[in-house]
């Protein structure tokens, strides 16, 4: 079971991820009232990019791609995906310090790049990944005292049993403030700061072409599915659907509707969020620190609080 | 469009991704530019052909000069040309590139653009509208799969024919020569797509 | 090989060397390694032996006694592992300085010192060796005469503070239980008053905390970092200030024992709480001000002060997990943070003593070995899997989090935040970006500066992948406390709440990784440019301007300066000011005028004879 995980959980989320990324597209296309690129093609880009002859600022700006897509990959085995899960050492929070290893490589690359704008967006990306922490670790924290575990696989089975997070009375407002975050962590707008075009000619990624392009376009993919997996699983229950899975656990049918739920689950998650990222601009970055420091953290601080007082 | 042909994908997978993933630089050369923002915009939708514009050449495959060419312009074309990975195609727009158009005695145009970097395509018009441009990528598309746009086969072939031309007006280029020595001429083998 | 051999070889090898200098300087580097290396050898033969010695009977009616148990053996590899790469990276830093004789003498005397106070068994032999490094340390800070001396003084005077307080401390026990030897007041302590064991531990949690810099007590620390030559704050950083981490575990655990400690006060206002709270601040505060430095010494200083934090918040939590991942933190933030301080060394050698953030970049093309401990001294002090700094890290959080702490580890985990933005900077504007051109033609890094970089950083990686090999000694000292044993395989820790394997991680980024190297290999190949030819909107690079350094936070910057002042330091100043002021008014008595000193003469007697006359005192 988990050499089959092995195997199937990398390709599964980087098709999904692809997918997703081409979904987006699409939707905010339609929702600006045009037809919109298919659905596949972020991966005719991928396929593109890796038949380009591109430029090499030395063997660390080669080595941070690297670096990140495999952190990356390596991350998504931790991720319990349905009832998918290859490894659970360390739990939650060798999981969180794993999702650092991603940015990090991208940032040993542009800064090696030698470029000031990818140094800008380097600087920026952290200081958004700053202030989105903040509310996050509230919320996980949150989540993992009341459930009293640091193992993702347990918080997804306690969740099969007494319903999803989201709904119940103790987490409500963490599950609020996780979601007003969601942006932030997904990189789309209103929080589109660091890959702005228009500002810092792409930040991070102004050097990368070619195979750097299209690793990096694989990384954004597998970004884009840890960060709405992470929310699926820990506050709308990953592959569990109110317990009317439990008669038939354990067998296939389980695990491919574990998978299914868990799919059409992210896929509400990402047009809800769609629908934000189509109708606004972006913010500042000093504009989005002040907004991500003030009322997500203001809620998750008070749902923290109510989490402890019931325990 | 034959992009929903999957033979001709598993024929050729790299030609098909090139030509139905057409990332322009987002430089605005000229004033031609004026018409790219209706043409990728939700009017004429440019991102049904998967053309989108990318903020730096070495994230793009598509050139687009879009009007006269200034000599100060040329520079920073040339080495923007220069950055882009290559296979990448150039296409020219209205009739200044062709032959200096409305500018053709000014001291300050070029009047053939062909002499200082390759151009695989024109379209007419002053400014063409956007169903010239998309009719002018269905074009390209077709030389795409005639193995017939190969600007940057033949930059890299007679490098040092344009570069000639290029120190010619420039007088002290302020980068080294992008292709050092004969070396880095094609041969049969290495054309990949 | 037993332990007054120890003490003779570390004492006598710093005097010997310094004669050698005199006589020869080749002859006194060679001594010096030799020395070095020798206690190595020596400390690591005393592997799980478990001795006492006499030292000296009637030290004015009192015996020093030296002892090495797990504890004792734990510091005192790491102290003379580490102070021995600092003496064979000193051999190239300091060849063409001036004073290198005192300089050896001194490096190889507080190294005496600190293995003399770990291996004291009784609180006089400790406060004497306490002294010792104390002041060899002011020594050996102001070493760099010129901006040294400030920082020198500022730390002699709080460390002279703590040093009181620790008298203060050794003389009340003296009179309480009339000994001075530490098992035998263990043994006596089950009789004392709660209110006794809390005066005995906060006045011994001064001295410490003012060592060890844990906020307030922190302000001596910036400056002495930045100030002294790089090899000594390397050494300063690693081992020295933990003494103050050995000084809380003697206190707390041995002392007054883990049983006590931990009851007394109650609840919030227990003392291990506010403890643990003090160190939580002393972790957020300081890594936030580190990421507005703007001199490289500076910023890996506070975050010394920063991850002391750490160590603090394990230690006083008093679980087993947390005092493991506490002692553990202090042996990886030692291996890390001399890492750093030696590859900025490696800077300023290379660059004749520049070590400004906003004037160099690029420099990994021309310092590789440099870039490289840097890159992986960064990895541990973030924390990332596979380096040591995750598996202690892990160890605090998951003993804050199942123990109902939740606010102390969302204080931990955003100090990690500030950490990635920090060192991120850090590595950033020393390595990264565009190579200025006055810095074409550097000096290559030596080889004896290069093997202990090199050393430290596969120190790392191997803590990181194999956390056993500590963690075994580190169990066997919390178990001499008293604590429950820990589950520890050479890979990792398990328990019924959730395991670490290290292994897994590690095989699975290595397979991963060598799949997408051999994926990147096989696509077409890439032309390497130089740093010129680089995108900047089709014009031509201009040459020392196109790179990001100052204000590499700008946004944060503004937003965060005007709260993020060291308050205490500006505090404590004004304080020494107004001292200053008080004795100046004072000095005035003395006129120098003989008719004035007859005037207080006269005055003097009329007062005592009103006093008799009135309430009749004689």
């Amino acid at each position: 079971m988990k050499i089959l995980s092995i195997f199937i959980s990398p390709l599964l989320a980087l098709t999904i991820g692809l997918l997703f990324l081409g979904i987006s597209r699409k939707i905010t296309a339609r929702i600006h009232w045009r037809y919109g690129p298919p659905v596949i093609q972020p991966l005719i880009d991928v396929i593109r990019s890796f038949s380009q002859k591109s430029i090499s600022h030395g063997p660390f700006f080669d080595f941070g791609i690297i670096l990140s897509l495999t952190s990356s990959i390596v991350l998504i085995f931790f991720l319990p995906i349905g009832n998918f899960y290859a490894m659970t050492s360390g739990g939650l929070i060798a999981f969180l310090y794993l999702m650092l290893l991603g940015p990090f490589g991208i940032a040993l690359s542009s800064a090696a790049s030698g470029n000031p704008n990818s140094s800008i967006g380097v600087s920026r990306k952290f200081l958004l990944a700053l202030a989105y922490e903040v509310p996050l670790l509230l919320v996980l924290l949150a989540v993992m005292t009341h459930f009293n575990t640091i193992s993702l696989v347990e918080i997804v089975n306690i969740q099969a049993s007494t319903g999803m997070a989201f709904c119940s009375w103790a987490l409500i407002l963490p599950g609020v403030a996780y979601f007003l975050i969601l942006p932030a962590i997904l990189g789309v707008r209103p929080f589109e700061i660091v890959s702005a075009p228009q500002e810092i000619s792409s930040g991070p990624v102004a050097e990368f072409g070619g195979k750097h392009l299209a690793f990096y376009t694989l990384q954004h993919a597998l970004q884009l599915f840890v960060g709405l997996a992470l929310f699926v699983d820990i506050f709308l229950g990953g592959g569990t659907l109110f317990g009317l899975l439990n008669p038939i656990a354990g067998t296939v049918w389980a695990l491919i509707l574990g998978v299914i739920i868990f799919l059409i689950k992210m896929l509400i998650v990402l047009i809800i969020g769609l629908f934000i990222n189509a109708v606004f601009p972006r913010f500042r970055i000093e504009q989005a620190m002040q907004y991500l420091w003030k009322w997500p953290t203001l809620i998750a601080f008070i749902g923290l609080v109510i989490v402890v007082l019931i325990n | 469009m034959d992009r929903n042909q999957i033979r001709k994908w598993l024929k050729n997978l790299g030609k098909m991704a090139n030509k139905y993933s057409f990332h322009v630089v987002y430089f605005c050369t000229g004033c031609g530019i004026i018409e790219i923002p209706p043409s990728i915009t939700t009017r004429w939708d440019a991102e049904r052909f998967g053309i989108i514009p990318v903020a730096t050449p070495r994230q793009a495959n598509l050139f687009l000069i879009t009007g006269y060419v200034s000599t100060k312009t040329l520079k920073a074309i040339i080495r923007t040309y220069e950055q882009m990975p290559e296979p990448k195609y150039t296409v020219a727009f209205g009739s200044c590139p062709i032959n200096g158009g409305m500018y053709y005695d000014s001291y300050n145009t070029i009047t053939s653009l062909d002499k200082y970097i390759p151009v695989d395509g024109y379209i007419a018009g002053c400014m063409p509208r956007p169903e010239a441009v998309f009719i002018g990528v269905t074009h390209l598309w077709k030389l795409i799969d005639m193995d017939k746009a190969d600007g940057y086969k033949r930059y890299r072939e007679d490098y040092t024919l344009y570069r000639a031309n290029q120190e010619q007006l420039f007088g002290e280029l302020g980068w080294p020569p992008l292709f050092q020595n004969e070396k880095y001429k094609y041969s049969n083998s290495q054309q990949t797509i | 090989m037993s332990l007054e051999i120890l003490i003779s070889v570390a004492f006598g090898g710093a005097f010997l060397t310094y004669f050698a200098g005199k006589i020869s300087s080749k002859l006194r580097d060679i001594l010096a390694v030799f020395f070095s290396l020798a206690l190595v050898v020596i400390v690591s033969y005393l592997y799980k032996v478990e001795t006492k010695f006499l030292l000296y009977n009637e030290f004015f009616g009192l015996p020093l006694v030296i002892r090495l148990n797990p504890m004792a053996w734990f510091f005192a590899i790491a102290i003379v592992s580490l102070s021995a790469l600092a003496v064979i990276y000193s051999l190239s830093y300091m060849k063409h300085r001036e004073r290198t004789d005192y300089y050896y003498f001194m490096l190889l005397l507080i190294n005496a010192a600190m293995l003399a106070i770990v291996l004291s068994g009784d609180l006089v032999s400790f406060f004497i060796s306490w002294e010792i490094m104390s002041w060899s340390t002011f020594l050996l800070i102001s070493y760099n005469r010129n901006g040294a001396l400030p920082a020198g003084i500022k730390y002699i005077v709080m460390s002279l503070i703590g040093s009181m307080c620790m008298l203060v401390g050794i003389l009340s026990i003296y009179t309480s239980f009339h000994t001075v030897n530490i098992s035998e007041i263990a043994n006596h302590m089950a009789t004392a008053s709660s209110t006794y064991k809390l005066f005995l531990l906060v006045i011994f949690s001064i001295t410490f905390g003012i060592k060890n810099a844990v906020m307030p007590l922190h302000t001596w620390l910036p400056d002495a970092y930045a100030e002294s030559p790089s090899p000594f704050s390397a050494v300063l950083s690693g081992m020295l200030t933990r003494m103050g981490i050995f000084g809380f575990l003697l206190i707390m655990f041995v002392i007054v024992g883990a049983e006590n400690t931990l009851y007394v006060g109650k609840g919030f206002f227990s003392y291990h709480s506010i403890l643990a709270w003090l160190g939580a601040i002393t972790i957020v505060i300081p890594t936030f001000i580190a990421m507005l430095q703007n001199d490289a010494k500076k910023l890996l200083a506070w975050h010394g002060i920063g991850q002391g934090g750490y160590m603090i918040v394990g230690i006083a939590f008093g679980t087993s997990l947390g005092l493991a991942g506490g002692i553990f933190h202090t042996l990886n933030h030692a291996i890390y943070i001399i890492l750093l301080f030696l590859s900025v060394g490696a800077i300023e050698y290379s660059t004749n003593g520049l070590r400004d953030l906003n004037s160099l970049g690029g420099l990994f093309k021309k310092m590789p070995v440099a870039f490289l401990g840097g890159l992986l001294g960064i990895c541990g002090l973030i924390g990332i899997p596979l380096t040591n700094g995750f598996v202690s890290k892990w160890l605090i959080y998951k003993t804050l989090i199942l123990g109902k702490a939740p606010f102390l580890a969302f204080a931990a985990l955003l100090g990690t935040w500030g950490t990635i933005l920090s060192v991120f900077k850090f590595l950033h504007n020393l390595f990264l970006g565009q190579l200025p051109r006055e810095h074409q033609n550097i000096k290559k890094t030596p080889l004896t500066m290069q093997i202990p970089i090199v050393i430290l950083s596969l120190t790392i990686l191997l803590f990181g992948i194999l956390p056993g090999l500590p963690l075994k000694v580190i169990n066997s000292i919390i178990v001499s406390y008293g604590f429950n044993s820990l589950n520890i395989s050479i890979w990792g820790i398990s328990s019924e709440t959730g395991t670490l394997n290290m292994i897994n991680i590690f095989t699975a980024l290595l397979v991963v990784g060598s799949i997408f190297w051999f994926i990147f290999r096989a696509a077409r190949k890439s032309t390497t440019v130089d740093q010129y030819d680089n995108y900047a909107a089709g014009a031509a690079i201009p040459k020392d301007k196109y790179n990001y350094t100052v204000e590499f936070y700008a946004p944060f910057y503004r937003m965060a300066s005007p709260f993020l002042k060291d308050i205490f330091d500006v505090l404590y100043q004004k304080i020494a000011q107004f001292t200053e002021f008080l004795c100046d008014t004072i000095r005035k008595i003395y006129t120098g005028y003989i008719g004035d000193y007859v005037l207080y003469i006269i005055l003097f007697l009329a007062f005592l004879i009103s006093a008799q006359l009135k309430w009749s005192v004689f």
